[in-house]
């Protein structure tokens, strides 16, 4: 395992012909705002209403403030971008005596259980039907689904989940049947019924939220209307679950000194376009032949490496820009790779920010 | 406009451009974008928590 980076040459298959290079991408991200806004709001809400009745009964995240969690000092933040594969990031974590709290995105949960770190609060958000289950193995899998969706093979995230998949299932049904009970996971109302089955059945510790869905200011706000249905606490998610994640670190725990490993926000230049999160919807929306307008390459100076991005990765690395600047916390990026750099970000090294040395 | 721009003949039938398909380009446009947003919404606010009882929030929610 290496422990510094070097990128092969850019593979000549991530070079489109036509227009300047990620222009499209920039108008797309700065757009997504409202339009993901009017995709999530249908499923999220319909997801509350069935979610209810487990709200009414269950603990809501106010409850974590009355847990061990708070003692502790800082936070680490894992998230499932592609560096946490390039670097030996759970030989470090393991062997650093950190002392601070974990919390993990339900994408590096498999991750997390299976290089032996227990997360100490696991974030679930995506209100998907059927993918978001996968993270937690999905007792209902079959070939027929994997033939529909190939999401999973193509996925940068967690290599493990492009082998073969259905004994991978398998094997993660196991790994979180036997920790599942070990496990507090922040739930948001927002989760598929099929998600929510899996934390009962695995005897998760769940704390429910909701998401903001937008700005609880205004009139007719759909926020106000979830929470005067459900009482729960509502939380400013960034997007995304790696970033609810570092919200959550901060603002509900209130560690002043986050971490983050696996925040890239991006892809390695010798990721194939094919193997990135929306290649399917770029394709169709515009033809092999303009796909360089629409994935954006920046330059991270602190590595001297660059990186490139689709619409959606680009939108949440500005909102989770736009919030570092707001939040009551240091925020170190220890991922290595990626494109979140900027203000309210202090770049260090893994190693650097678990020792407690500032950047 | 329609002062500087004249054409040099009458056409014998009205003529009137068909902008049905840049609609359905834009209606497609909008269709594919959908699936390239987000898990949720980001919301641009000062505070990140809202409803949790607490004196330092922006807001309060509505008793309802």
């Amino acid at each position: 395992m290496k422990t510094q980076s070097r990128m092969p040459p850019e593979p000549v298959q991530n070079r489109g012909s036509q227009g300047s290079k990620g222009t499209l991408g920039r108008r797309i991200a700065s757009s997504l705002e409202n339009i993901t806004l009017e995709k999530v709001t249908q499923v999220g809400f319909a997801n509350a209403l069935m979610n209810a009745p487990l709200i009414a009964s269950g603990k809501n995240i106010s409850a974590l403030q009355e847990t061990f969690l708070m003692k502790r000092e800082g936070a680490l933040v894992i998230a499932a971008g592609p560096s946490i594969h390039r670097y030996d990031t759970a030989k470090l974590i393991k062997e650093s005596g950190f002392k601070g709290i974990i919390v993990a995105t339900e994408s590096a949960m498999a991750w997390c259980l299976r290089h032996g770190i227990t997360p100490d609060l696991v974030v679930t958000l995506d209100p998907h039907a059927s993918r978001i289950v996968r993270w937690f193995g999905d007792p209902n899998l079959t070939e027929a689904m994997l033939a529909r969706d190939d999401y999973f093979a193509r996925q940068d995230m967690d290599p493990k989940f492009q082998e073969d998949q259905l004994r991978f299932n398998r094997e993660l049904l196991e790994l979180v049947d036997r920790y599942g009970s070990w496990i507090r996971i922040a739930v948001a109302s927002s989760a598929s019924p099929s998600v929510v089955d899996r934390i009962v059945k695995t005897r998760m510790q769940a704390y429910w939220w909701n998401p903001m869905y937008d700005d609880y200011d205004k009139e007719d706000s759909l926020t106000r209307k979830i929470h005067a249905l459900n009482n729960l606490p509502c939380v400013n998610a960034g997007g995304n679950v790696g970033s609810a994640c570092w919200v959550f670190a901060h603002a509900v725990l209130g560690k002043k000194r986050v971490g983050l490993v696996g925040m890239d926000f991006s892809y390695y230049a010798d990721t194939p376009y094919a193997q990135t999160q929306y290649y399917k919807e770029i394709l169709n929306l515009v033809g092999p032949d303009r796909l360089d307008n629409v994935f954006v390459r920046m330059m991270n100076p602190h590595l001297g490496l660059e990186f490139y991005t689709d619409p959606a990765y680009l939108w949440y690395r500005d909102a989770f820009l736009e919030m570092a600047q707001q939040a009551e916390c240091e925020t170190y990026n220890c991922t290595g790779g990626g494109i979140l750099f900027g203000p309210g970000i202090r770049w260090a090294t893994l190693s650097e920010f678990l020792s407690g040395a500032k950047a | 406009m329609s002062d500087v721009l004249k054409g040099n003949f009458q056409p014998q039938r009205k003529v009137s451009v068909d902008d049905r398909s840049e609609e359905l380009s834009s209606q497609f446009e909008r269709e594919a974008l959908k699936r390239l947003g987000g898990s949720i919404a980001f919301v641009s606010k000062t505070k990140f928590l809202y409803g949790t009882g607490r004196a330092n929030e922006d807001s309060k929610p509505d008793a309802t």
